[in-house]
């Protein structure tokens, strides 16, 4: 009876002791890393360990004036998917690890300098629109191949998950509609509405 | 008696089966309904089978008389004209584009600027070279005539301005080239006549020279402008009209009511609701021409 007593004790004592090893912010309850990699390079992210952590700078504002940076829906358009951080986890370390996939940053180069996703591409929205006579050669590097009279063939195209500022934002909306007009398949497509703001509040590591 | 109430008893049901189950009647047919409308059996009334609306209404766009009637105005409208085949254009402006060619010829006191084309392929080549880093798949940004090279060796190998209208237009035609908007003429040409007296006035005031006057366009020496006085409540106006003629350029128009392809903006800015854009500019189509303070 004793020795199950101190059984018991020690299983308690090493169940504490690896608890207290462990994160206390972890992505999900059995998850507390995301590692994927991009082209050979290794990306890891996790959550700010911080628990009083605070959003701050720029991304801690609430109230960016109406128009422009107006709430957005929760659908991008017919047929592409819209995403949370797990998706857009799951989507980097499947589809981007096998090289079928990239998340792009749809922001301006400014912005996606200063701080991104891990693994993020940075293509912006006003580089997908009909106006850019460059955008074949970015559709192309996406994977496009030229078809018949003048169009593009999609069927290898990379599948995308679109993000930008965050749900005040219409630039990732904006460049789903510029690649659907430009004849990229929904499905092929993802819209990840939080974008950057969702991200940084759930304390996610950035670049 | 129990016998008898039994009996009683079970025709009474066989009564009601009959009632409920109705062994012999005929198939229903439902043949009205209640608003006295036949309803046919055979059509079923779902979504699918519905016809689509906005395909109807194309129907109906594309069945209509070529001359159709505005019914809250009673105007007759014009038919759509089907649009002519227009170069490629990009947002390049063609005071910068001059401004590099005079560069390039060595006019002295001229920078060359970047053109919006050139901003374009920079922040192109950056994208590129990110996506590169993320794929591992090298793409290469095809390489293209620009405008200004054609003029350049054009003017430098001395070629005559038919010649230069010829190669620029072929080059524009074939796709390899994107001429700025106000170059493109009513039936879809570029306008090398507006694109080389740019480069001469814009040389010329490089040089030191004047500004190019305003000219003194009336109905009487411009084909297709027409003057009208328009009373207003205190005085009365001239206001000037001009139709689009066969190979004008909005630079064209620029240059005949302003004398310079710099004030195409004039001219767009207050006929938008018109032209949607400089390069959409067609014969007939009947343009307000502003004054501006000299």
């Amino acid at each position: 009876m004793i020795l199950f007593q101190r059984m018991a004790g020690l299983m308690c004592a090493l169940l504490l002791a690896t608890s207290a090893a462990a994160q206390d912010v972890r992505i999900t309850t059995f998850k507390d890393d995301s590692t994927f990699t991009l082209n050979g390079r290794t990306f890891t992210v996790t959550r700010d360990q911080n628990t009083a952590a605070t959003l701050q700078g720029d991304f801690a504002r609430t109230s960016r004036a109406c128009p422009p940076n107006c709430i957005q829906p929760m659908i991008a358009a017919t047929g592409v998917a819209t995403y949370g951080e797990l998706e857009v986890l799951g989507f980097m370390e499947t589809k981007v690890t096998d090289g079928a996939g990239l998340l792009l940053d749809v922001r301006n180069p400014d912005a996606f300098a200063t701080s991104s996703i891990p693994g993020a591409v940075n293509v912006p929205f006003m580089t997908l629109t009909d106006e850019n006579r460059f955008r074949k050669d970015i559709l192309r590097a996406l994977g496009a191949v030229d078809a018949a009279g003048d169009t593009l063939d999609f069927t290898n195209a990379m599948s995308l998950t679109v993000f930008s500022g965050g749900v005040w934002s219409s630039d990732a909306i904006t460049a789903i509609n510029n690649l659907l007009s430009a004849g990229y398949p929904a499905r092929k497509l993802s819209y990840y509405r939080g974008g950057m703001q969702a991200w940084l509040h759930v304390g996610l590591t950035v670049q | 008696m129990i016998r008898t109430t039994v009996a009683l008893f079970v025709f009474a049901l066989f009564i009601c089966g009959l009632i409920i189950f109705r062994p012999f009647a005929e198939d229903d047919v439902v043949v009205q309904d209640p608003l006295g409308v036949p309803i046919e059996d055979t059509a079923d009334v779902t979504r699918a089978a519905t016809p689509d609306i906005s395909s109807l209404a194309q129907a109906a766009v594309s069945a209509a008389a070529p001359l159709t009637i505005e019914p809250a105005t009673g105007l007759v409208e014009a038919p759509r004209r089907i649009d002519v085949l227009r170069p490629n254009t990009d947002d390049t402006r063609l005071s910068d584009m001059t401004n590099n060619v005079l560069a390039e010829l060595g006019f002295a006191g001229v920078k060359p600027v970047t053109t919006n084309s050139q901003a374009q392929r920079q922040s192109t080549s950056e994208i590129l070279a990110g996506i590169e880093a993320a794929t591992g798949q090298q793409s290469i940004l095809e390489e293209r005539d620009t405008l200004e090279a054609i003029v350049i060796a054009a003017l430098r190998a001395g070629e005559t301005d038919e010649d230069i209208d010829t190669i620029i237009n072929d080059a524009a035609a074939a796709g390899n080239v994107a001429v700025p908007q106000i170059l493109v003429t009513s039936d879809g040409r570029v306008d090398t006549h507006v694109l080389l007296n740019n480069i001469v006035s814009q040389a010329q005031i490089a040089a030191g020279g004047t500004a190019p006057t305003i000219p003194d366009a009336t109905p009487e020496n411009t084909q297709g402008m027409e003057v009208r006085v328009v009373q207003r409540a205190t005085d009365a106006v001239q206001a000037r009209f001009y139709t689009v003629q066969s190979g004008d350029s909005l630079g064209a128009i620029a240059i005949t009511f302003f004398g310079s392809s710099a004030y195409y903006d004039v001219i767009f800015e207050a006929n938008k609701g018109l032209l949607s854009s400089p390069d959409r500019i067609r014969v007939g189509q009947r343009l307000v021409i502003p004054r501006i303070d000299a």
